[in-house]
């Protein structure tokens, strides 16, 4: 409990309208979109960088746990307040504070939303690439706190990838900068890498800056239709062995199409195997040969139809189903648990006959999913939580799957960071003192340990 | 020991459970949009309801507020839910139980009274229009705001209702092609007679029958989504029992918000409150089931038989520019937008012109915009900025009540806004959009 005095220190910061108190708003901030949950004491939100940095030196100097929070999209439970204490909510820090298309970089605040930022660029002819699902809701902050991905990563890697700076606020309410402006910056360690997918373990990030690309003038996609999955999955290591780098390579799985054709009607096939997703960009001409070539690779592997979009409008009802495909995993069963357990592509097609093999084994529905081209794989357990004994086999089952893909030489997590549901496992990647640096790290950046406790540093 | 009544009935609490919390449905709503705040988000609101109906959350009267201040029900987050959950039937049968327990307010409870015995209406309406007679000329309306909505921009009453213009049934002249039973609602009979008069003009004129029955009640549509279930089952009653009849090709609306209820409520109202012991039998479920499936939005209607319509006449005139704006209960409710575009594009009187966002909510949302003003008027004035930009002199729609909310704020730019089937009717005529 925080004492009233207390947050009568903070309603005075933020004003009476962004400190938030009631049971329901309390509710409200106390999940994600993982399954786990936990109630917070107040919820803060906090209208600018000083805002952040006056709370902190409060909750700093009275030890109360501050679990910041975007729009709380992430899969993981990384926003969910395990301690209790304050959700720092950095939704109404929406600005675009700078746009330079000359230097080809923008800065935002860390509330900004990702898709608004994608349309505002485009205006100007540029580019911001990373594209989590969550893209219409989710923001900037939230996507540096768990370093999101998204189907572009193929090519374009991740939201670290893109940054040239942040504003980060520490535990005790000091401001720092990390990075600039400029396309290139060695000066110092690499502090945003630091905080990059630190979940707001480490500091709270206000600002960020991007980096920005000219926008490809071309880009087309394709879908190809397996009727074995195994044939689907040897595509997308061959496509990637010939030396063609697609934007977005995405693999799914008959119950996965299944389940998003009965929400979104876009006519997919039901009775497939295996279906990929795949687009590519640039150049009108040498997109057009990559298509070419893959169609054929697809042809040699099996593939039983091959359709090209022809439209933007087409391209748009591809891709739209792709980016439901978590909310579409819950009409038949409530809970979906999606894991982001990422191998290297070449092992791709023995990380799926293995999660396939698995789901039979404990008698699971998983959907497989996956941006198959980085080798990243999204298996989705459909199910419900309210069923014990079935839950029982679920937490089976996933451990199961961390351990292939580590076998497989993978890891974790490749975009939704570790949060609660997979911190128990991550001493199968780390070891000992791996993980006792991290510890170390945070005890100098966070030595009450009040930002985001109860997650992966411990 | 006294035996708790469930909050809703098991078929729509389900929907709870479906949530995965994937947030997709946050940038749709345009509450959310504006506060960005959880609790104004539709899933915010379906984790609370979750809470209420496993009974470790009371409706408090703050509980109360969120559901009726933050929500427009405007369906926008049953659209973009990939899940399937139908925030919309969970929110409205909250919104019941926290009008039992809180009351409704007077006036609403004395509108919805009027609203629910079309006498009574038939009555207010004059006396509202001799009130406005009376007391009301330019120089008060100009100052007047009501919520968000300023008054000077609302169109006056009917002459006379508009039901009271026809006889029961038109005919075409000529071979009839289908016979159709017109549901005209409210707003056409007592506010926008000239809609209806559009309506039964382009019908007559394609080779359909319109019977167009006496003494309409109010759908009941306004007043169950404000949580009065009991006035707003008189209203469904009625409507079931007039309308659902087997010797006719279809029920035509023109009204976005009564063919959304026509269409998706009833049986969704029907069945839950037959769940839950509130006195509906399985006749009158399967009767709201059949009218469900022969309802039809009188653009839908038109665009389904394009080639009954007779051809255009040439048109000289200079072509006026037109915008469209998708109506919540239309295009979200019914998947009705494509059809009034390919309609506008035939007509030789208008070039259409596509705003940004068209399928975004204006804020009215009936009341809500009287009750609600501010977030309201945030709401509209994104609308009013998009349809600003296209340099339109009329934005076309088919809702009575966005057609009040955008017409009332567009009119200090000489924009007009109109039903897609006046304008058909005008082309129809040979004349211009305005003429």
């Amino acid at each position: 409990m925080i004492r009233e005095e207390t947050i009568q220190k903070f309603r005075e910061i933020v004003g009476p309208d962004a400190c938030l108190s009631s049971v329901e708003d309390l509710i409200n901030y106390s999940y994600d979109s993982s399954v786990d949950e936990a109630m917070p004491d107040v919820v803060l939100l906090p209208q600018g960088t000083e805002q952040v940095s006056a709370i902190m030196k409060v909750a700093n100097e009275e030890g109360i746990p501050v679990t910041p929070r975007g729009a709380g999209t992430n899969l993981s439970g990384g926003t969910v307040p395990m301690k209790g204490g304050i959700v720092l909510v950095l939704t109404r820090m929406n600005r675009l504070i700078k746009l330079s298309k000359e230097d080809r970089y923008a800065i935002v605040e860390a509330g900004h939303i990702n898709l608004d930022l994608q349309n505002r660029v485009k205006a100007e002819g540029l580019f911001y690439p990373p594209d989590p699902a969550s893209w219409s809701v989710s923001t900037l902050g939230g996507n540096v706190g768990e370093n999101a991905g998204g189907p572009r990563g193929v090519k374009y890697g991740v939201t670290r990838d893109w940054l040239l700076g942040l504003k980060v606020v520490l535990a005790d309410g000091r401001i720092i900068q990390a990075g600039g402006i400029t396309a290139k910056n060695v000066t110092g360690i690499d502090l945003i890498s630091l905080f990059t997918g630190s979940e707001g373990c480490l500091g709270i990030v206000t600002e960020v800056t991007v980096k920005l690309l000219p926008l490809p003038p071309f880009q087309q996609s394709i879908q190809a239709f397996f009727p074995q999955l195994d044939g689907a999955s040897r595509t997308v290591a061959r496509i990637i062995g010939s030396g063609i780098v697609p934007v977005a390579l995405e693999l799914m799985d008959k119950v996965v199409v299944n389940m998003i054709e009965d929400s979104a009607h876009i006519g997919l096939p039901r009775d497939v195997e295996g279906t990929l997703l795949i687009m590519v960009d640039g150049e009108e001409a040498t997109c057009r040969k990559q298509v070419e070539v893959m169609e054929k690779i697809c042809r040699d592997e099996g593939s039983s139809d091959i359709q090209v979009a022809q439209s933007a409008e087409e391209e748009d009802k591809l891709w739209l189903g792709r980016r439901s495909a978590f909310g579409v995993m819950s009409r038949k069963r409530p809970t979906c648990v999606l894991e982001d357990v990422t191998v290297p592509v070449s092992n791709l097609p023995a990380m799926i006959k293995g999660t396939v093999e698995i789901g039979k084994k404990y008698n699971l529905t998983i959907g497989v999913m996956a941006h198959a081209g980085d080798g990243n794989t999204h298996p989705m357990i459909v199910t419900d939580k309210r069923d014990r004994e079935e839950w029982k086999r679920v937490e089976k089952a996933v451990s199961e799957i961390f351990h292939l893909a580590v076998d497989l030489g993978g890891t974790l997590s490749g975009e939704h960071g570790i949060g609660l549901s997979k911190k128990p496992f991550i001493p199968l990647i780390m070891n000992d003192d791996a993980r006792r640096l991290m510890v170390e790290i945070k005890s100098v950046l966070d030595p009450k340990g009040i930002l985001n406790p109860g997650k992966f540093i411990e | 020991m006294e035996q708790k009544k469930p909050v809703l009935s098991d078929a729509t609490g389900e929907h709870v459970y479906h949530c995965a919390k994937c947030g997709l449905c946050l940038n749709a709503c345009p509450v959310y949009r504006e506060t960005l705040v959880e609790s104004h988000s539709p899933r915010g609101k379906v984790q609370l309801a979750k809470h209420i109906i496993e009974g470790d959350l009371d409706i408090t009267k703050h509980m109360s507020d969120i559901l009726f201040s933050s929500c427009l029900l405007c369906g926008s987050c049953v659209a973009a839910c990939p899940s399937g959950v139908r925030q919309d039937a969970l929110f409205s049968g909250l919104r019941w139980r926290a009008a039992e327990r809180y009351g409704l307010g007077f006036t609403k409870k004395l509108f919805f009274q009027v609203l629910s015995r079309g006498w009574l209406m038939s009555t207010s309406a004059w006396f509202g229009k001799w009130v406005r007679k009376i007391f009301g000329g330019p120089w008060i309306e100009n100052r007047m705001k009501v919520g968000n909505l300023p008054v000077a921009g609302v169109p006056p009453m009917n002459a006379k209702p508009f039901n009271d213009e026809f006889p029961e049934i038109v005919r075409p002249d000529g071979a009839v092609n289908a016979r159709v039973l017109y549901f005209h609602g409210c707003a056409t009979n007592y506010v926008f007679g000239d809609v209806g008069r559009a309506v039964v003009s382009v019908l007559t004129r394609m080779g359909v029958e319109v019977e167009i029955p006496k003494n309409q009640s109010c759908c009941g549509l306004p007043i169950f989504l404000s949580g009065d279930r009991k006035t707003s089952l008189t209203c469904i009653r009625e409507v079931v029992h007039a309308f659902s009849r087997k010797d006719v090709d279809a029920v035509i609306v023109d009204c976005a918000t009564c063919g959304s209820a026509l269409r998706n409520e009833y049986v969704h109202i029907l069945k839950e409150l037959r769940d839950l012991g509130e006195g509906v039998d399985d006749d009158l479920v399967a009767a709201a089931e059949h009218l469900a499936g022969i309802t039809k939005n009188v653009s839908e209607f038109i665009d389904a038989h394009r080639d009954w319509l007779p051809p255009f006449p040439p048109y000289t005139g200079e072509k006026i520019r037109v915008t469209y704006h998708d109506p919540c209960h239309l295009v979200k409710g019914q998947n009705v937008g494509a059809q009034p575009r390919r309609l506008l594009k035939l007509l030789p009187t208008v070039e259409f012109v596509e705003m940004a966002e068209a399928d975004r909510c204006c804020g009215g949302g009936g009341e809500y915009q009287i009750e609600y003003g501010d977030m309201s008027a945030r709401i509209t004035n994104r609308k009013v900025e998009n349809v600003r930009k296209t340099d339109a002199e009329f934005v076309a729609t088919g809702c009575p009540g966005c057609n009040i909310t955008i017409g009332a704020h567009v009119a200090k730019d000489h924009v007009k806004a109109i039903h897609t089937v006046q304008l058909i009717r005008n082309a129809l005529d040979g004349k211009g959009p305005g003429e």
